[in-house]
C-alpha cells in the first residue's frame, strides 16, 4: 500500500503550484472554509466541510462566456478562450463532493455539451480523502456513497490513526499523478484508519422512492413543505449536484459580456417564461422540482441520483427544511 | 428554578425554561384553536435533528399540541404572514408565537398596512434567548451559544401580546459584540470600511436567503429581480452585489426591525445586521425614529413635512 505522511501531502501541494497547476483545497476564508486556489501547501484546512461544495471548480459561481462591442456598423463577439483553463488539482474533497463531477458529466455533455465545464473537466485530477468528520446532516450512506466511497475520485486517501494518508490510485489520472511524484510517496503497510463517523439516516430504498415520485406528482407532502419554504436559492446554489443556470447580458447595449450563472428552484421567476406564464408558479411546485429532478428525472435519463447525501442543504436551510427527512418520509410511506 | 433566579447571576438557562414556555404556547394555541378564535396557529415544530426547530402553520389542536420553544427557535415567524407568503393561511385571524425581536417587525407591517392588529392573536415569548449560527446545542443556553443580538437584547418581555408565554429570565454579563465590531468598523478610515465591505460581499452567491426571510421585503416585484431591462447586475460578482446591498440597505433603512435574520440565514456569513444597525441609528439621529416598538401612522422615509431638514440638498 502505499503511504503518504500530511507533510508529504502539503509538498505535493507546493510542488503542484510550482509546476503552475492551479491546485484547489479546503482553505479558511474569513470566518467560512471555501475551496479556494491553495498558494502553499500550508493552506489546506481539513478541520471542516467546506461551505460550497466544490462543484464550483467546474461550474463557477459566475463566469463570462462571451463579450460583445459595437464596433463600426456591426457587433463584435469575442468568445472565451478555453485553452486557457489551467491544469488543475482538486484536493482534499470528501467523498460527498468528490463524487459529484462523475453524476454531473452526464448532464453536461448529453444533447448539449457545455463546453466550458468539459474543459476544465478534461484538466482536472481529484483527490478525494475518506471522511472522518460528519455530523447529524451527513447521509451520504443512506443514498449510496459511503464516507470511504472513491467514487468520482482520481486518487483517493483514507487517514490512518499516525496522521498519515493511505492512497489508493483509482484512475489513470491518479496513477499518473503518483507516478510524477513518486518520492513523496512511500510503500508500507499503514497504521489503522480512522473510524469513520455513524450516520443517523437509515440506508434509503432509492428505487421505492422513485416509485412513489412517480405517483405522488400530487400530493399534501408538496403544500406542507412549501408552506414554510420561504423560496431562496440557498438549499441549490451550495449543493454540489444541482446545476440550473441563468444567462444574462451584462453592460450597455454597446459594450458587455453574456455571463451564465447558477440559478434555483426556489426562485419564483425560475421557469417564468419570456411570455410571461410561469408553469412553476407556487412554491410547492417549485420544491416538488427539486426532489423530483434529484430523484426521479435525472435517475430516469441518466440512472443517477443527484444528491451525495452532504447535507449542506439541511444546514443552511433558512427554515429548516430536511431533506433527509422528507427522504425518510417518503421511503417509509411508498409500498 | 433558573426563570425566577435574579439576572444579575444567571450564567446559563436551563432546559426546564424553555420547557414551561413549551407548555404556555401548547395551551394557549390548543384553546385558540379549539374556541375558533383562530384559523390557524404560526409556531415551532421540532426538527428531525437534536435541537433543531422548525417554523409550523399548524390548523388542527393534535398539531398544537406539538408546538415547542427551545433556543432552536430562532426564525422571525411574521414573514409568513406578508404579501411575499401570501395564501398560506386561509383567511381569518391568525395566531402567531412570537419573541421580542419578532413583535417589532409585525409592528412594522401594521405601520406598513401589511396586517391589522385585530386580524392577529399574538402569542408573545418572554425570550431569554436563542442559539447563534453553528454552536453546539446542547438545549442550555450559555455566554457561548448565545445568538450576538440576543447579547444585546432590549426586548425580553414583548409589549403589546394578547398573552405571555414564560417569566422572566436573560444571562447576565453578556459581551455587546455586535456593537463592539459596529464601533471598530465606524472608527476605520472610509477606505478601509469600504475594504472591509467589499471583502464580504465579494463571497454573496445572490443566494437572495436574506431577502426572503426578510419580513419587510415583501415587494412583489424585486429591484434585484428585474431583468428587462436589467436594474442591477444579478449575477454573483462584486459590482452587482455591492449595489444590491446598497439597495437593500437603503430600502430598509427606517424599516427593518432589527431581527438579524438576514445574517443569520447568509450561508456566506457576511455580517448583513452591521448594516442594518448602522442604517437605524442614522435613523435615529436624523429623525429621532426606531422602528417598530409600536405600530406608527407612518415612518419617517414615507412622509413628508413642510419643516422637515433640508440643509442636507446644496
Ligand atoms: S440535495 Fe442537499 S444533501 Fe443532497 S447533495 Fe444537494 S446539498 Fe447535499
Ligand atoms: S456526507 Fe458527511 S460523512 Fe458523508 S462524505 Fe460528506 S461530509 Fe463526509
Ligand atoms: S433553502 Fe429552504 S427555504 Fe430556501 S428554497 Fe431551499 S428549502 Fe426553501
Ligand atoms: S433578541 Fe431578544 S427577543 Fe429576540 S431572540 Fe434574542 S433574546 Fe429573544
Ligand atoms: S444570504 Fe448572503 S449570500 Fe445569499 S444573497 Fe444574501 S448576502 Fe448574499
Ligand atoms: S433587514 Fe434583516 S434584520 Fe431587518 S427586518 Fe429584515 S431580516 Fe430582520
Amino acid at each position: 500500500m502505499q503511504i503518504i505522511t500530511e507533510q508529504n501531502l502539503r509538498n505535493l501541494i507546493d510542488l503542484l503550484v510550482k509546476e503552475a497547476k492551479l491546485v484547489v483545497g479546503p482553505k479558511l476564508s474569513g470566518s467560512v472554509v471555501l475551496y479556494e486556489p491553495l498558494t502553499a501547501g500550508t493552506e489546506l484546512t481539513l478541520d471542516a466541510l467546506p461551505r460550497r461544495s466544490s462543484k464550483e471548480l467546474f461550474f463557477p459561481v459566475c463566469e463570462d462566456i462571451l463579450s460583445y462591442k459595437r464596433e463600426g456598423g456591426g457587433m463584435k463577439v469575442t468568445d472565451v478562450d478555453r485553452s486557457k483553463f489551467p491544469e488543475t488539482v482538486l484536493i482534499g474533497a470528501p467523498p460527498c463532493d468528490a463524487g459529484s463531477p462523475s453524476i454531473l458529466d452526464a448532464v453536461m455533455s448529453w444533447d448539449y455539451k457545455d463546453e466550458f465545464y468539459l474543459e476544465r473537466r478534461k484538466k482536472s485530477t481529484i483527490v478525494g480523502i475518506a471522511c472522518t468528520k460528519g455530523d447529524d446532516a451527513c447521509f451520504c450512506q443512506a443514498v449510496g456513497l459511503a464516507p470511504d466511497a472513491e467514487n468520482g475520485s482520481d486518487l483517493f486517501l483514507t487517514p490512518l490513526k499516525d496522521g498519515s494518508y493511505a492512497c489508493n490510485a483509482v484512475t489513470e489520472k491518479g496513477q499518473a499523478l503518483v507516478a510524477a511524484h513518486k518520492n513523496l510517496f512511500a510503500e508500507g503497510a499503514g497504521a489503522e484508519p480512522v473510524p469513520f463517523v455513524d450516520q443517523a439516516v437509515q440506508k434509503l430504498d432509492l428505487v421505492k422512492i422513485k416509485k412513489w415520485l412517480e405517483e405522488h406528482f400530487e400530493d399534501p407532502l408538496w403544500e406542507r413543505i412549501a408552506d414554510i419554504c420561504v423560496g431562496c436559492g440557498a438549499c441549490a446554489f451550495i449543493c454540489p449536484a444541482c446545476h440550473c443556470f441563468d444567462i444574462n447580458d451584462e453592460g450597455s447595449t454597446d459594450d458587455g459580456v453574456r455571463r451564465k450563472h447558477w440559478d434555483a428552484c426556489g426562485f419564483a421567476k425560475f421557469t417564468n417564461h419570456a411570455s410571461g406564464h410561469n408553469p412553476r408558479d407556487v412554491q410547492n411546485k417549485r420544491y416538488r422540482n427539486r426532489i423530483m429532478h434529484k430523484f426521479k428525472y435525472y435517475d430516469d435519463k441518466f440512472g443517477k441520483t443527484l444528491c451525495t447525501g452532504c447535507g449542506r442543504c439541511i444546514r443552511a436551510c433558512p427554515v429548516g427544511i430536511d431533506i433527509a427527512e422528507i427522504l425518510e418520509t417518503i421511503n417509509g410511506k411508498a409500498e | 428554578m433558573n426563570a425566577k433566579a435574579s439576572k444579575n447571576q444567571l450564567t446559563s438557562i436551563e432546559p426546564a425554561y424553555y420547557e414551561a414556555v413549551t407548555e404556555a404556547i401548547r395551551k394557549e394555541a390548543v384553546k385558540i384553536l379549539k374556541e375558533e378564535t383562530v384559523v390557524g396557529v404560526v409556531g415551532y415544530l421540532p426538527g428531525r435533528r437534536k435541537g433543531t426547530a422548525t417554523p409550523a402553520l399548524v390548523t388542527s389542536v393534535e398539531e398544537a399540541e406539538k408546538l415547542i420553544f427551545s433556543p432552536a427557535c430562532v426564525n422571525n415567524l411574521s414573514v409568513y404572514l406578508t404579501k411575499a407568503k401570501k395564501g398560506v393561511l386561509k383567511q381569518g385571524k391568525v395566531g402567531i408565537v412570537a419573541k421580542g425581536c419578532d413583535m417589532r417587525a409585525l409592528a412594522g407591517l401594521m405601520t406598513e398596512s401589511q396586517l391589522q392588529r385585530e386580524d392577529l392573536f399574538i402569542i408573545g415569548v418572554v425570550c431569554p434567548g436563542v442559539y447563534g449560527f453553528g454552536v453546539e446545542r446542547t438545549g442550555t443556553l450559555t455566554e457561548a451559544n448565545i445568538a450576538r443580538k440576543c447579547r444585546e437584547c432590549t426586548v425580553h418581555m414583548p409589549e403589546g401580546a394578547d398573552v405571555a408565554a414564560g417569566t422572566h429570565a436573560e444571562l447576565a454579563d453578556l459581551t455587546p459584540e455586535e456593537a463592539e465590531e459596529m464601533a471598530r468598523i465606524e472608527a476605520m478610515p472610509q477606505a478601509e470600511r469600504w475594504a472591509f465591505w467589499k471583502e464580504h460581499f465579494s463571497r454573496c452567491i445572490r443566494c437572495m436567503a436574506c431577502r426572503q426571510v426578510c419580513p419587510f421585503c415583501y415587494c412583489e416585484q424585486c429591484l434585484c429581480d428585474k431583468n428587462r431591462p436589467q436594474a442591477v447586475e444579478s449575477s454573483p460578482r462584486p459590482a452587482g452585489n455591492m449595489a444590491w446591498h446598497l439597495v437593500r440597505a437603503m430600502h430598509l433603512a427606517g424599516r427593518c426591525g432589527g431581527c438579524a435574520e438576514c445574517e443569520r440565514v447568509c450561508p456566506m456569513d457576511i455580517p448583513l445586521n452591521l448594516l442594518n444597525r448602522r442604517m437605524a441609528k442614522e435613523l435615529k439621529e436624523l429623525y429621532d425614529y426606531e422602528a417598530g416598538l409600536a405600530p406608527v401612522e407612518k415612518g419617517p422615509l414615507n412622509q413628508y413635512k413642510e419643516d422637515d431638514d433640508q440643509s442636507f440638498i446644496k
